[in-house]
């Protein structure tokens, strides 16, 4: 339903390059980046804030580069909110049916409505900025739904949220869009946030499209490195496939042989990812498991990550290897200790390094 | 409404050195003030003998009416000109900021001969205009004129400076919302603005009121309040001049005075933008 073919835009010291996406109606559309990659330029080009150099946007099939943006149905809630500090959250909720000539009567059932909808009624005649973050929040997507938009676009919306509210909102977006039918285009560098909301992911790293596919596939299969590291895959190694036995190879990585699903022919170079998760530790004199990879190596570094505990394993290549609390405790994994870590061949996801890609 | 909390900072040896350093420049001005008042007060029968003059009320009405009056147009011209300047970026901008820069700079005679010569009678603009009836040479229209030329930069500048504190985001949002650029102007940029657009007023017409040289090169008369002063410092001397000046001192500080505690009530919200 929205499609951009390879749009290309320069905003100052900062630009777009070459990016075609393709967004589906009821999809919950995810743009994932780091800070800076361009990500809110992104939804500012689909409301039509920004005229592409070259390329098109196209929504619904319609090519809408000449079409200003208070005609387009599209609704944008920054992440500052913007909401009109000179007006009361009636006034501020109540601006968009007023700029399309509603009838007074019908702007105070709406917006009265859609503030119960929101449990904001009791801010009614506030202005925002005394207001919480999270009111405010609050307001401006009552402000943004309230014209019916056909699509909704989310500029890091949850990233000045408390914890809490924080979990609030993802339930009520994830209701917002199941049970309506919203599309919504959501710009995040939170893998966390793209992980309980999204259907689709495009990752947007120096203002290029580096992946588009669906959520599972971003944080599995990781077209490159950069991607991979992005979405946080602990261990990411390069090597070459030596060996092919028909679906499962053999990668050197640095002297160290690497068993993986998948079918290369000899010499490839391929960028190996294995989750830390996926990785098992065993002490030296540890139980024999049906895992292919087995290397042994001396613990360089233990530390906290939430709830579980990175342990970094000098392999000959560096491996990361993510293990409960307990176990750490338990296995007294301590720097200098010398363990086996063994992972199986399905854990490894070989991609081949394609040449174009790895330049960028 | 959220009152501001006053800042009672604790003074230090840097702020004492520095208030007594910047002090001097209060004490000249509070000690040219005094060293008039002092004596303009010894004769009160003569000031109100002139302040009841009619010459010199006439001349402060007209002084400050014309001031107003390029205010109102920089208003309606000036204004579209500060949110272009401040919302866009375009090739030869640094020409078209040098140009509304340019009064700031010049000696006042320059700017008054530039005046002159484009609204004289004979003048590029001034000849057309007087064939329908609109004569600048010793007209109200050419007071108008040279005090709008010098005071034009003052009002432009700090409106811009306004429209660039308004966030865009809130003008992107109230696009998608619907609202055309002109109606996100009027009614997200424009409120958010009013206390920067009236200050930049009071500034521009307190330059405008002020100017002596431009405005007597096209219009010796009638007569603005400074054209007066000099009139009579040069004919009657320090004891007349000095009268007529402290009475428009005390007109002007009564008219800021007043113009500031009503900007006080205007536009609060763009502090806290």
């Amino acid at each position: 339903m929205i499609e951009f073919d390879n749009v290309s835009l320069t905003l100052g010291s900062f630009s777009l390059k070459n990016i075609s996406l393709t967004i589906n109606e009821g999809d919950y559309y995810f743009v994932l980046g780091p800070s800076g990659a361009g990500k809110t330029v992104i939804l500012e080009a689909i409301a039509g804030l920004h005229r592409p150099d070259s390329g098109s946007v196209l929504v619904r099939g319609e090519d809408l580069c000449n079409k200003p943006p208070e005609k387009r149905k599209i609704s944008l809630v920054y992440q500052d909110y913007s909401l009109f500090p000179h007006m009361t959250v009636f006034d501020n909720v109540a601006f968009g049916l007023k700029m399309q000539k509603c009838p007074k009567s019908e702007i105070r059932m709406k917006v009265d409505d859609i503030l119960d909808r929101f449990n904001i009624s009791h801010l009614r005649d506030r202005h925002p900025l005394t207001m919480s973050g999270g009111e405010q929040q609050r307001v401006a997507l009552a402000r943004s739904l309230v014209v019916n938009p056909k699509i909704l676009l989310l500029d890091e919306p949850l990233s000045a949220l408390d914890p809490l509210t924080h979990e609030k909102f993802i339930r009520d977006l994830r209701s917002l869009h199941k049970e309506q039918g919203l599309t919504i285009v959501h710009v995040s560098h939170s893998r966390q946030e793209a992980l309980s909301l999204a259907n689709n992911v495009a990752v947007i790293i120096d203002g290029r499209l580096v992946q588009e596919d669906t959520v599972e596939g971003v944080f599995n299969r990781p077209s490159t490195e950069e991607v991979g590291r992005f979405v946080g895959i602990e261990n990411i190694f390069r090597g070459r496939v030596n060996r092919n036995d028909d679906s499962l190879i053999n990668v050197d990585v640095c002297g160290v042989n690497i068993s993986a699903v998948g079918n290369y022919p000899d010499g490839t170079e391929v960028n190996l990812f294995i989750r830390g998760e996926d990785i098992m530790l065993f002490q030296t004199d540890g139980a024999v498991t049906s895992a292919r990879n087995t290397l042994e190596g001396e613990i360089t570094d233990s530390f906290h990550v939430g709830a579980v505990v990175r342990v970094n394993v000098d392999c000959g290549i560096p491996v990361s290897v993510l293990v409960t609390r307990q176990s750490s405790e338990e296995m007294n994994l301590i720097r200098g200790k010398k363990v086996i870590v063994r992972f199986k061949a399905t854990a490894v996801h070989a991609v081949p390094v394609n040449m174009d890609a790895a330049e960028i | 409404m959220v009152k501001k909390a006053k800042k009672y900072i604790f003074p230090d040896r840097c702020l004492i050195s520095f208030s007594l350093v910047g002090g001097l420049i209060i004490a000249l001005t509070v000690l040219a003030l005094m060293n008039m008042a002092v004596k303009e007060l010894s004769d009160i029968p003569h000031i109100l003998k002139v302040a009841s003059d009619a010459k010199v009320i006439d001349s402060i009405v007209l002084t400050m009416g014309a001031g107003f009056n390029a205010i109102l147009i920089l208003l309606l011209i000036g204004t579209p000109l500060a949110y272009v300047l401040a919302r866009t970026d375009f090739p030869g901008k640094g020409i078209v900021e040098s140009l509304v820069d340019l009064p700031v700079m010049l000696p006042h005679t320059v700017a008054g001969i530039l005046v002159y010569i484009l609204f004289m009678s004979r003048g590029l603009l001034g000849a057309p205009l007087e064939e329908i009836g609109l004569s600048f040479e010793d007209a109200y229209p050419g007071i108008v004129v040279a005090m709008l030329f010098v005071s034009s930069p003052y009002y432009i500048n700090s409106v811009r400076a306004g429209f660039e504190k308004v966030p865009l985001h809130l003008e992107n949002v109230a696009r998608t919302l619907g609202a055309t650029r002109f109606q996100a102007f009027i009614r997200i940029v424009l409120p958010l603005s009013a206390r920067h657009i009236f200050n930049g007023s009071i500034l521009a017409w307190g330059r405008a009121i002020g100017e002596f040289a431009a405005v007597i090169m096209i219009a010796y008369y009638p007569m603005v309040i400074s054209t007066l002063i000099y009139y009579r410092f040069t004919t009657g001397g320090i004891k007349e001049s000095s009268t007529v000046a402290f009475v428009m001192i005390i007109a002007c500080l009564g008219a800021f005075f007043v113009l500031r505690y009503v900007s006080r009530f205007l536009g609060r919200y763009d502090d806290r933008v």
